[in-house]
């Protein structure tokens, strides 16, 4: 590794979860999935399912607005605020990306103070957690393979971490789960970050069976999770 | 006179010491003069919430239900993201309030609230959980800006002394007040809601700055708001 292309700590914190962004309330689907019959063995394919369907495109939505975010396009950010609205059908997980960059704003302001995040806050009605991200990413000073590695690696990691609540299972075996992926989670990364497209022509997953699982979640009396 | 935002009132302890029943009779001795709202953070269920709704203690538009995803400590805690969210989505919805009271899911004895999520908070003990509690101590029963004692209608019924659970809770909080309560019998809540009124009005007085007893380092005791 060069001296240029070390992983810095501003990364690490970010992606850290004790960074207190309120991503531990999230299972982002799992919790549903167990209900349904998952059981262990198939955490690790939900997780991949996830990086390659709906956490590829939130994390391609955090390079694009790490990049607008980085140029002052204030336009251009609130039209990936739309971008993210037309591609999150349901309205449970719309509310939950919403609330979920909030939360993240509402620290990274205080970890980051700067104009960035500031006039983001008071531009974006909405404030969807991919969104926010790439907004942070500037602030906090990430290049765009950062933004997109913590994109992935986050949405990873909190189903990992989920699954250990709702499921008896050895830690480290999940950690293996994502240890497993992080080659794929590198490569996707670079992968957005060279696609130049702009959001707009980067086709949006199907994901119709999380969407609708989120549904039957929310209406649940009895749930560990928020999402 | 009220300040910006509602004062933000922590309302904690273990399961089962009777947060639910003590906001419920709060709201009861409260809400004629204070407009209320309350955000409970629940463990699994959304029990505590609808057991606000049946009391008829707050119009159900005043309560707001959190997950905290099993870790109802991180929730008021280390990361009050969710929390903080959840009271400013209530002031805007519901708003304004003069009081929110944010109820933790019941937890350790080690669990307290970030003094950047509650402006006093109280811990709630139970005599029926053993008259050893506040002398095994912990953040919550040591610097807590009330604390109380509930249920002591049970006390002869459960082998506990009230009066040494008061002594030992007095060696370990200095000047900080506890009330011996119980919510079955008169004076009921009375004791605990004249203390948040006493800290509504500090709140106000001060223009929204109070200082909890929990923030910073425990460099001094002190069971009353005051401003710097």
């Amino acid at each position: 590794m060069s001296c240029s292309d070390a992983v810095s700590a501003v990364a690490l914190l970010l992606a850290d979860s004790r960074f207190p962004a309120g991503g531990y309330a999230h299972s982002l689907g799992l919790e549903q999935a167990v209900s349904d019959g998952l059981g262990a063995d198939g955490v690790a394919p939900f997780i991949a399912a996830r990086l390659r369907l709906v956490a590829r495109a939130d994390a391609a939505l955090s390079v694009a607005a790490r990049r607008a975010a980085a140029a002052g396009d204030d336009g251009e950010l609130t039209l990936l605020d739309g971008e993210h609205a037309a591609r999150c059908p349901s309205p449970v997980l719309r509310t939950i990306a919403r609330r979920l960059g909030a939360q993240l704003l509402r620290s990274a302001a205080t970890a980051w103070p700067c104009a960035t995040i500031d006039r983001y806050r008071a531009l974006s009605a909405t404030t969807p957690r991919p969104v926010a991200l790439g907004v942070v990413g500037a602030a906090a000073g990430l290049d765009e393979v950062e933004v997109a590695t913590i994109a992935l690696y986050d949405d990873a990691a909190t189903v990992a971490s989920a699954a250990l609540k709702l499921l008896g299972l050895d830690p480290a075996a999940a950690a293996r789960w994502v240890a497993d992926l992080a080659p794929e989670i590198d490569a996707v990364a670079r992968a957005l970050v060279c696609d130049k497209r702009p959001i707009a022509e980067q086709p949006p997953p199907a994901a119709a069976g999380l969407e609708l699982a989120a549904a039957v979640h929310a209406a649940r009396m009895e749930r560990f999770f928020a999402s | 006179m009220r300040a910006e935002r509602a004062l933000r009132v922590g309302i904690g302890g273990p399961v089962g010491s009777g947060k639910s029943s003590l906001i419920a009779a709060l709201c009861g001795e409260l809400r004629g003069e204070h407009r209320i709202g309350v955000v409970t953070n629940d463990i699994y269920t959304t029990e505590d919430a609808r057991f606000l709704h049946s009391t008829g203690a707050l119009p159900a538009e005043r309560i707001v239900a959190v997950q905290t995803g099993c870790c109802p400590h991180t929730a008021i805690r280390d990361d009050i993201t969710i929390n903080l969210e959840a009271v400013e989505q209530l002031e805007r919805d519901a708003g304004p309030l003069d009081l929110v009271l944010v109820e933790s899911g019941g937890d350790n004895l080690t669990a307290v609230f970030s003094p950047a999520l509650a402006d006093v908070q109280i811990f709630v003990i139970d005599v029926a959980g053993g008259d050893d509690i506040p002398r095994k101590g912990g953040p919550g029963i040591a610097r807590a800006d009330l604390l109380v004692i509930n249920k002591t209608d049970l006390a002869p019924f459960v082998g506990s002394d009230v009066a040494l659970m008061l002594s030992d809770a007095a060696a370990r909080r200095g000047t900080l007040p506890v009330l011996a309560v119980s919510l079955r019998t008169p004076p009921r809540a009375h004791a605990v809601a004249a203390w948040i009124a006493a800290q509504l009005d500090a709140f106000v007085t001060a223009e929204g700055h109070l200082h909890s007893s929990v923030g910073g380092g425990s460099d001094h005791d002190h069971g009353h708001a005051h401003t710097h």
